[in-house]
């Protein structure tokens, strides 16, 4: 276990290294932010639709601000598996799928952390209709950090699937690309889950993308009463399993399968 | 009379590379017929709804043992199979049939039990974390290998002694040279004390002074804590001066085990000697297995005798007890064939 967390440690402490990266993270999402929000209020101009103003540009803020978590990948693990240095990883005492579930967690949660904290604090300080709400309510907060926990757990293990499967194409980027386009719609990246027609919603909140970070927004804004919180989290709870058992059984195949390849 | 050995002096090589004698009695490395297939895609073909596959053999039935403490060579030319072996002994890669024991487990059954008693270093990879200070990736290798701190501290003093180390420790990886890189990977594969080392082409790129130092650090590994090493490489340097045994693989197989002199000697076929006599040069008759290296039998134009003969036919000490005899000796070379040669000329007969 100790090694698991160190390795989480210290990749943590990796991430903070690349502040340059975060600098560029913020302006490139708070553009986005922006931009959206524009535009969702000149949709409400002509069309206003039964969700109020406040709660989308909310959704969107916290899109953004936890974007980090969804699409960002470890370059360092992707080259790992193209040159072959994985083979070391191979070499030690540890189960490599949580040695690597734990190296992405770090990193998708200190990469969002260091971009969503500062983006928040700006979003907050923007007028109302532009900005993001306070949440429902303490408990709703609760609700909504407790489903962000379990969303990252399912991310991760999303993630650690996208790496077994560049194990067997050797490059990420079709499995990726594929991947992220189905993560930024049905995660309500694109469009916020909530503008979606009822019955198409009903569908994509069972999809593992609604997890991630749809699930935790609609228990901040209070979208989903506390009444469903229990649901919602025991559904993140049942995907991140889930998902993480699909992981490792991908991975002990790859392990069966394995070729390194050169010298 | 001054005779002038070349550089390099490989005929000392027999008495250096008996230095280190490992306990042959218990056999710790068993491995008993090993086969080890691959399939390779190859581009689609005009006319073909398929891509064709092709199986390439890397191993074709390899058996071999290693006592406890031994510091072999493994060599062959590339492609020979020699990495794929070690794969499959560090427990990466699964062998299609065959047997194998290191220390009585079976590498890629019991893999994480097995890992932790072997280290391994590939010449060309990285296990060291790039942007992080070298001290915490062998941090992070202690809490893997569950090393006691005590224990730690103790090995990395230790090593980073030994491997000259210590002002680099709180270098990111990706500052140090390629040498000190070697230095560092060497450590930290080292740190849990392994019962055995692979070290796959570890001296690749590196200078005369690395290597000389690599090579002495290697020695000083192998005799102090008894670790056995199994090293692949292309550099025939590396095994004169490290292994008490070498083994050569070709096309899958193993083709030779043994020591280094006798793999030489069998492959030994043609030295060169000079000779240069006070004076004009007697005149000689020359025994069977030697000839006058110029083409038209007269001497070079300064004056040198220049003679070719296999040691086979003409024992050196035999040959130069001649020379001697026939006049005063002013200046001698002997040019033993470089080690390189020999083994280029032993891969041409093996048909590799």
């Amino acid at each position: 276990m100790r090694a698991y967390l160190t390795v989480f440690r210290m990749r943590l402490r990796m991430e903070l290294q690349y502040r340059g990266a975060m600098i560029g993270g913020i302006l490139c999402q708070m553009f986005f932010g922006i931009v959206l929000v524009a535009l969702y209020r000149a949709l409400y101009a002509g069309h206003p639709q039964s969700v109020p103003i406040a709660h989308v540009t909310t959704y969107v803020w916290l899109q953004q601000a936890f974007f980090r978590m969804m699409l960002a990948t470890d370059p360092d693990l992707l080259d790992k598996i193209r040159t072959g240095d994985i083979s070391y990883d191979l070499c030690r005492p540890v189960d490599l799928y949580g040695f690597y579930y734990a190296r992405i967690g770090a990193q998708k949660l200190m990469g969002s952390l260091m971009r969503g904290i500062p983006m928040l604090v700006v979003a907050a300080l923007l007028p109302y209709g532009w900005g993001i709400l306070p949440p429902a309510s303490p408990a709703a907060l609760f609700a909504a950090l407790a489903a962000l926990l379990l969303g990252l757990l399912c991310m991760c293990a999303l993630e650690n699937i996208t790496m077994a499967f560049t194990m067997r194409t050797l490059d990420p980027r079709g499995i990726q690309s594929m991947l992220n386009l189905l993560m930024v719609t049905f995660s309500g990246n694109l469009l916020p889950l909530t503008l979606f027609p009822d019955s198409w919603q009903r569908v994509i909140r069972l999809l593992p993308y609604a997890q991630l970070l749809d699930a935790p927004i609609r228990l901040y804004t209070g979208d989903a009463p506390l009444s469903e919180a229990l649901w919602i989290l025991t559904a993140q709870g049942i995907w991140a399993t889930v998902l993480i058992l699909l992981g490792m059984a991908l991975w002990n195949a790859n392990r069966k399968r394995m070729i390194l390849q050169g010298g | 009379m001054r005779i002038s050995w070349p550089a390099g002096g490989h005929i000392t090589v027999s008495t250096r590379a008996s230095l280190n004698e490992g306990d042959q009695s218990v056999s710790y490395i068993e491995v008993r017929d090993l086969k080890k297939t691959f399939t390779v895609r190859k581009k689609r073909e005009k006319g073909q709804f398929f891509r064709q596959k092709d199986l390439v053999t890397a191993l074709d039935g390899v058996s071999f043992s290693v006592g406890k403490g031994e510091l072999v060579g493994y060599i062959g030319p590339n492609g020979a199979g020699k990495s794929t072996t070690v794969k499959i002994l560090s427990g990466i890669l699964t062998p299609e049939s065959g047997s194998v024991r290191v220390g009585g487990r079976i590498p890629w059954e019991a893999r994480r039990e097995h890992v932790r008693h072997i280290g391994v270093v590939f010449g060309q990879r990285s296990q060291l974390w790039w942007d992080v200070p070298i001290l915490d990736s062998y941090s992070l290798l202690k809490d893997i290998y569950r090393i006691p701190t005590g224990d730690y501290e103790a090995r990395l003093k230790e090593l980073t002694q030994a491997l000259q180390l210590e002002p680099l420790l709180r270098t990111p990886l990706r500052l140090l040279s390629l040498g000190q890189r070697m230095r560092a990977e060497l450590c930290g594969s080292l740190l849990h004390r392994p019962e055995l080392l692979f070290l796959d082409e570890p001296t690749i790129g590196l200078d005369a002074v690395s290597k000389l130092s690599l090579r002495e650090f290697l020695r000083w590994e192998n005799k102090e804590n008894g670790t056995t090493i199994l090293l692949t490489t292309h550099d025939m340097e590396d095994i004169a001066a490290l292994c008490s045994r070498v083994m050569v693989l070709g096309h899958g197989r193993k083709l030779f085990d043994g020591k280094l002199p006798d793999l030489l000697e069998q492959y030994d076929t043609v030295r060169t000697v000079s000779v240069r006599y006070e004076g004009s040069a007697p005149a000689l008759q020359l025994p069977p297995g030697v000839t006058l290296s110029a083409e038209d039998g007269s001497l070079s134009a300064d004056g040198e005798l220049r003679l070719n003969y296999a040691p086979a036919q003409m024992p050196t000490a035999q040959l130069l007890a001649l020379l001697q005899e026939a006049g005063t000796i002013r200046e001698m070379t002997l040019q033993p064939e470089n080690i390189d040669h020999l083994i280029a000329a032993m891969y041409r007969e093996m048909d590799l």
